[in-house]
């Protein structure tokens, strides 16, 4: 935001409010990750409950975030800075609710997995989301600093969790083939693996939504791309 | 008109500075202004947007105390060289004010003083005509068709200010400026003047003063910000609203100027 404060006090403050709304937003989703991971390489059920349970909150705050975003726009008429921090903040929280929605899924398979996982399946899986789990914690960090370095550093680390995913979904692909009588874990497995690459993707799409707040530019150039998924889906 | 894609320079100000007595009121203003474009110009009262606009037909001319610097090139032509036809270079720049000032005349002779001075109508015809046209470029003839002899005064403001502007563009000006055009109208027939601005800079190159950002992002392609008489930033609108180069400018157009 801008050194200077609004003449107009009240206006200010709303666009204080959308902001601390983002953050809180994001730092739940954070949680709600968090706790997704844990609760599928741990198998603790609690702690997947507790994700399903709390993605409400998260909705609720898209909800909230996109009400006011359409009171400035209706109302304040926001230009320059304040238009890009009011349209960015509702692209930001549809991607963050998207995160919530996809650490639900993944507790949600988590609570129907039949058999404890492999060693090495876990392991990839804790490589895969750490690594995710970063990303978000620096994108948070971008927007809370507003800085476009940061952004672009997260942007830029995408590519190495698509080819974590994929390494990742060779092991589940393995698991598959040694687990015939289990397919349905499999499954399970393969859209879990999905999803925290999907939070990846989103989590670049608020790096580069951060990066148009701070410079009034498009991030340059292709998203970087790691290697082509082994199993295909959306991307 | 374009080349290569490039809007034509209309006019540019080259080192203008005004001062009125001792007090400066612009300081060094260099501006380019585009062909068949629209120009805002934004900024706090009193910085000079009017002073400005009135140094592109030589208004300021009619303040005694007034002092005008610098060169005004239009058509590859310093209007403030001696030789300039003043009477000649009002008739190519036309001008709209804040409040409709029509005659105290008929609708009729509001419009057609101004081509009766320049000898535009050899016949009452050819008057006739451009009556008509003006006031249809104005979106004002079907509402005024009926009563072209009647008092411009009796006009609603709206109607009244689009007489003037039918007036300003009857000896087919190349240039219409137009200090704060909107300021006494309301939202239907500000839409209507705006409109209309879209509509004329087809044939004609416009500069606005305006004091309603939404306006000027509204109706301008380009946009020069004025603060305590100078000109902070100029550019295409679309960078100004969206991401402005100076400080300034943001905290004007954002509403954080102390
Ligand atoms: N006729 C005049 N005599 C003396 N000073 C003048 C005259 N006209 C304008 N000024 C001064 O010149 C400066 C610029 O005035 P100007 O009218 O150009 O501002 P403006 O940007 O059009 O303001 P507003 O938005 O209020 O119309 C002001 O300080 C004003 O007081
Ligand atoms: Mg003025």
């Amino acid at each position: 935001m801008s050194e200077a404060t609004h003449t107009v006090k009240s206006y200010e403050e709303e666009l204080q409010s959308l902001n601390k709304n983002i953050i809180k937003m994001g730092v739940s989703c954070e949680e709600a990750l968090g706790k997704a991971i844990i609760a599928i390489t741990t198998r603790d059920s609690e702690n997947a409950e507790t994700v399903i349970k709390n993605d409400e909150k998260i909705d609720k705050f898209e909800t909230t975030i996109e009400q006011q975003v359409v009171n400035l726009i209706a109302l304040r008429q926001p230009m320059a800075i304040d238009l890009r921090e009011t349209v960015t903040a509702l692209k930001i929280s549809s991607d963050l609710e998207r995160i919530g929605d996809l650490a639900k899924n993944i507790s949600k398979r988590t609570l129907l997995l039949n058999e404890n996982l492999p060693k090495n399946l876990v392991d990839a899986l804790v490589r895969v989301s750490t690594n995710v789990q970063k990303q978000l914690k620096s994108v948070l960090d971008a927007y809370l600093d507003r800085s476009s370095s940061m952004a672009t550093n997260v942007w830029e680390n995408d590519e190495q969790i698509d080819e974590l995913t994929n390494l990742c979904m060779q092991e589940v692909i393995k698991y598959l083939k040694e687990h015939e009588s289990n397919l349905d874990d499999g499954t399970h497995l393969l859209f879990v693996t999905k999803n925290i690459e999907r939070i990846g993707d989103h989590t670049t799409n608020i790096a580069e939504q951060i990066y148009y707040l701070v410079e009034g530019e498009y991030l340059e150039g292709d998203r970087p791309k790691g290697t082509e998924p082994i199993v295909t889906g959306e991307k | 008109m374009k080349k290569n894609g490039v809007n034509m320079i209309k006019i540019s100000a080259k080192n203008v500075d005004v001062f009125y007595g001792k007090k400066q009121a612009l300081f060094n203003i260099n501006l380019e202004i585009e062909e068949n474009q629209v120009t805002a110009l934004i900024g706090p009262s009193g910085c000079g947007k009017s002073t400005f606009l009135r140094c592109l037909n030589r208004m300021n001319d009619v303040i005694d105390i007034c002092k005008v610097q610098g060169e005004i090139v239009i058509n590859d032509f310093n209007i403030n060289d001696k030789g300039c036809d003043v009477v000649r270079l009002r008739e190519k720049i036309g001008m709209v004010f804040q409040k409709p000032n029509p005659f105290p005349k008929t609708l009729y002779e509001n419009i057609s003083y101004g081509p009766t001075i320049h000898g535009m109508a050899q016949s009452k015809q050819e008057m006739d005509e451009i009556v008509e046209t003006s006031l249809k470029k104005a979106a004002l003839w079907e509402e005024v068709k009926d009563r072209l002899h009647e008092p411009g005064t009796g006009l609603s403001g709206g109607q009244q200010q689009r007489l003037c502007i039918a007036r300003a563009i009857s000896v087919q000006p190349e240039v219409i400026l137009m200090d704060e055009p909107c300021s006494a109208l309301d939202p239907i027939a500000t839409a209507q003047i705006e409109e209309l601005i879209d509509e004329l800079k087809k044939e004609h190159t416009i500069i606005i003063v305006t004091h309603s950002m939404a306006q000027a992002a509204r109706v301008s392609q380009n946009t020069g910000f004025f603060h305590l008489g100078e000109l902070i930033e100029h550019g295409s609108t679309d960078k100004i609203f969206k991401n402005p180069e100076n400080n300034k400018t943001q905290d004007y157009i954002t509403g954080r100027f102390g």
